[in-house]
């Protein structure tokens, strides 16, 4: 992700949450949070807590994310210099001395504790973007949508009919003790059960609501949900099956050897101990195993990123 | 967010695999709540976050097994190219199971950190545990926060326990209650650092560390072997048991001696699967230059007096004590201190004269001495060192031997309106912290008696005095390594501070001119100062011997150029055999450039 997209990416999170954006430039934003974007960036859960309990006006934070870090910086210190310095550095000396007495005693404290308005950089790795891309996450589970017909095209007295779809999008890893993913988006028709691939790409063509349009009609599902996530699963399974499992079969025979280098450390020794020291050590053995397995037994893991119910009048 | 996939360790239950040779299950947590959510029309989510959901996932997702994703995500990080090279050799050779025991001062830490972030991006670490000295728990949240980004914390209370990244001191840990709540836990990191305080199978600390169930450990110490071969193979024992065979095979296989090891060749192979070690003498490693300057201060004759009255009074009662070297410790101790401050020389004297009995003629002469101390107004060294430091106007760090001698420096400097803070070993780590801050900040001169602390680092400061010199040159060499170490980007400038015509411009001359110690690489004046000490006295106590016993300066000058000769013998005998040393079995990680080791990735 580069800063132009993840500038993009901070933009449309903080409009689809109803932040009040207060100033904004291609490589910065200040913002004046919503309160449900408040909830998960601010870490502010007693605050919260009180809100939610005596119902007071609650009081958002306001960031200043800033999105290129280097272009910020010269972007202000140019206008610093045309300013000839109006409106001192952040924070005083006491305030400096306090976080210095914070950051001896717990060994970092985060940038911008206590100033009024806690300035960010995000790029890809900070930790502000991973909370974004986790409240993204969190927000964005499950949606049920229609596709908004083409106006144009139908008679006003029409209704077009809309087939409903679920769409999955999943993360798989190829996991021994290191890892690679994958992500697929399946789309399945529950009308008919036929599965599509780059489901979620077709999608993003379309104009979707979250209301059922006018001139739209909603024909019935015949599978469950249950059944078409079958359906994926089978259909992952068949696409996973074309793939080359060198690196399982490398893995597995790393788990060999250790299991026998284990083995031909452990066994002389349980036969030389005797029967106190002995159950310590068949524990201990066994431990060594059980780890040895968790680090490098080859395995396709899954997990569903999101998933929803699309009505869609192009797919059948 | 990010949950890792706790693999099931026992078989699988369902059977469906894309192929025999790996488990496969598929995530079915969702179908009901959306089973549920549409049945009840809702509550919905936004569609733009579900977009910006997937889009996240994209982006971070880990295209290749083998390509470090790290380095992505720390774009203000460069890290040296030994230290990628030794994260890539344990993520992709060692399976994360690794001892790094790199000399000091090549940044064990930052190859850690660099292993640990690496998982963690990668969604293989969610948990681990970090154990460390008390004294470095606060400095390795620091860098892992900073530098890392991981969001580690202190230990401090019991519930931070349950905090996904941990730093915490061993000792703490190993005890009650925080053992058994340990010991119930899955880490999938386990670091350690200081690790040969695990070298004793028969500690606590062993036996804590073996019980602790981790996923990947990584080992951290400068010296694996400080003693003898049984050390090297509980260390690794306790991370692969096996690696070097039963305790029967490795004596057989690998041990001429108890320091001695055979068959090196094997032994070296095995250890390279589990230890890397980065040596300074192996090239690739760049460290700006050290510049050495002897700054010789002329005593007043007042201070001429005094240094004459002390070393004609501690020669007299060697002499008298039938040439006994082991009572004469705080004899010898004024010897040098007078070469330091008066105040030095005072404290030593006062407490000396309350040991003496009262009836004892010794309490005259010690009077006497302290007569002499009255009529100096004035110590010309630290002059000298007030005045190096307005010149080079910069940070600068003063170390001294003495308590005393800190205490009147920072009065002194004060008086002369610099700003100067102390550091000794005695304060607490809060303290010391303090100070380090204070350092860092406002106050240009850091006046310490200490240097052997560990996790000092002062890469920032590139000044440093000598206010006196020590007689073991190995602390001269950890003064010189608080400075001069990975990440100083100035040239060190180190400045001797000797008074002409006493035992100081001896062994300033020993040191720099005899021996080149300020050039010397760190494990070489190790080796040499063993063997001297294998073979005669102690270095310290050579000197010491010298002093007392000599017949003038020239008779000095002799003894100063014979030990210098016997060093560079010694030294010469070490270049010669190197295979005799058990460090040369430890095997050494040659840097490859970059992008050569990028093998052919098997794509699944």
């Amino acid at each position: 992700m580069n800063a132009k997209q993840i500038h993009r990416f901070v933009e449309r999170y903080l409009e689809a949450t109803g932040c009040t954006i207060l100033e904004k430039s291609p490589v910065h934003f200040k913002v004046k949070l919503s309160p449900a974007a408040d909830r998960e960036l601010t870490n502010r859960p007693y605050y919260w807590s009180f809100v939610d309990r005596t119902g007071v006006e609650p009081e958002t934070m306001s960031l200043l994310l800033v999105t290129d870090a280097a272009k910020y910086d010269a972007m202000t210190a140019e206008a610093e210099s045309a300013g000839a310095g109006a409106g001192g550095p952040q924070g005083g000396a006491a305030e400096q001395a306090g976080m210095a007495a914070l950051s001896r005693s717990f060994g970092f404290v985060p940038a911008g504790l206590g100033t009024r308005m806690p300035r960010d950089d995000l790029h890809f790795g900070s930790r502000r973007l991973e909370q974004l891309f986790a409240a993204a996450r969190r927000g964005g589970r499950f949606v049920c949508l229609f596709q908004q017909p083409d106006e144009r095209a139908l008679h006003p007295y029409d209704s077009a009919p809309c087939t409903p779809w679920l769409g999955v999008n999943v993360k798989v890893g190829f996991v021994c003790d290191m890892k690679r993913e994958e992500m697929h988006a399946f789309g399945v028709s529950l009308a008919t059960g036929t599965v599509v691939e780059r489901f979620f790409d077709r999608l993003q063509g379309l104009k979707l609501s979250p209301r059922l349009p006018a001139n739209v009609h909603v024909t019935g599902a015949s599978l469950s949900l249950k059944k078409a996530a079958d359906l994926i699963e089978q259909a992952l399974l068949q696409k996973l099956k074309t793939y080359d499992y060198g690196w399982a079969a490398a893995a597995n025979e790393r788990l060999k050897e250790e299991l026998a280098r284990l083995a031909h450390y452990y066994e002389p020794l349980l036969k030389e101990t005797d029967d106190k020291q002995r159950e310590q050590i068949a524990a201990q053995y066994e431990a060594r195993k059980e780890e040895i397995l968790w680090q490098l037994k080859p395995r396709v893991v899954t997990e569903i990123v999101n998933a929803g119910v699309f009505h869609l009048s192009g797919l059948a | 967010m990010h949950p890792i996939q706790r693999p099931d360790r026992r078989a699988s239950g369902t059977g469906k695999t894309p192929h025999p040779d790996v488990e496969f299950e598929f995530d079915r947590t969702w179908v009901d709540e959306l089973a549920e959510r549409t049945a009840r029309n809702g509550p919905w989510d936004d569609w733009t976050l579900f977009a910006l959901a997937v889009e996240a996932e994209r982006a971070k997702l880990v295209t290749s097994f083998d390509e470090l994703q790290a380095l992505r995500c720390l774009p203000a990080f460069e890290p040296m190219p030994h230290q990628i090279a030794t994260a890539r050799k344990v993520l992709h050779e060692m399976g994360g199971r690794a001892i790094l025991a790199d000399e000091v001062g090549l940044g064990k830490t930052i190859e850690a950190g660099l292993i640990l972030k690496e998982y963690i991006v990668r969604g293989l670490v969610r948990r681990a545990l970090i154990l460390v000295p008390a004294s470095l728990v606060l400095q390795w949240v620091r860098e892992l926060n900073q530098k890392f980004g991981i969001p580690a914390t202190a230990q401090k209370k019991a519930h931070s326990w349950h905090s996904d990244f941990v730093v915490a001191s061993l000792d703490t840990a190993k005890r009650e209650p925080h053992r058994e709540l340990l010991l119930s836990n899955d880490y999938d990191m386990l670091i350690v650092d200081e690790a040969h305080k695990l070298k004793n199978k028969k500690t606590s600390n062993y036996q804590f560390i073996q019980q602790l169930r981790k996923k990947y450990c990584l080992l951290l110490t400068a010296t694996p072997v400080q003693n003898d071969m049984d050390e090297l193979f509980n260390l690794i024992t306790l991370l692969k048991p096996g690696q070097l065979g039963g305790q029967s095979d490795f004596a057989a296989n690998f041990v001429a001696d108890k320091r001695l090891p055979k068959n090196e060749d094997r032994l070296q192979e095995a250890l390279s699967a589990v230890m890397i070690r980065n040596r300074r003498s192996d090239g690739g490693i760049s460290f700006t230059k050290r510049i050495v300057r002897n700054i010789e201060v002329k005593l007043s004759p007042e201070e001429k007096a005094l240094y004459d009255a002390v070393t004609g009074f501690v020669r007299q009662r060697y002499d008298e004590s039938g040439r006994d070297l082991a009572s004469m410790l705080s004899l010898i101790t004024l010897q040098r201190e007078v070469c330091s401050s008066r105040d030095a020389v005072f404290l030593t004297l006062v407490n000396l004269f309350k040991k003496t009995a009262e009836d004892s003629p010794m309490r005259a002469k010690i009077w006497e001495l302290v007569e002499f101390i009255r009529r100096i107004q004035a110590n010309s060294k630290a002059e000298k060192a007030l005045e190096i430091i307005r010149t080079t106007n910069d940070k600068t760090i003063i170390f001294t031997e003495y308590r005393a001698t800190q205490e009147y420096l920072l009065q002194f400097l004060k008086q002369h309106g610099i700003h100067a803070v102390p550091y000794r070993g005695g304060m607490n780590r809060g303290k010391k912290d303090w100070m380090m801050d204070l350092f860092r900040g406002r106050a240009q001169v850091l006046v310490a008696t200490e240097a052997g602390g560990e996790g000092i680092n002062l890469q920032f400061c590139h000044h440093m005095i000598n206010f006196d010199l020590p007689w073991n040159p190995m602390r001269v060499e950890q003064r010189i390594g608080r400075v001069h170490r990975l990440g100083q980007t100035n040239d060190v400038k180190i400045y001797n501070l000797y008074t002409t015509g006493t035992i100081e411009e001896h062994i300033v001359r020993l040191l720099h001119e005899k021996i080149n110690l300020f050039e010397m690489v760190v494990g070489e004046l190790d080796d040499i100062l063993e063997r001297l000490e294998r073979e005669e006295q102690p270095l310290e106590q050579r000197l010491a011997r010298l002093v007392l016993e000599s017949d003038g300066d020239a008779d000095i000058r002799r003894g100063i150029d014979a030990l210098g000769r016997s060093i560079n013998r010694l030294r010469a005998d070490a270049k010669r055999s190197p295979k005799s040393s058990l460090d040369s079995v430890l095997p050494v990680l040659s840097v490859v450039p970059d992008g050569a080791d990028a093998a052919a990735e098997a794509r699944p």
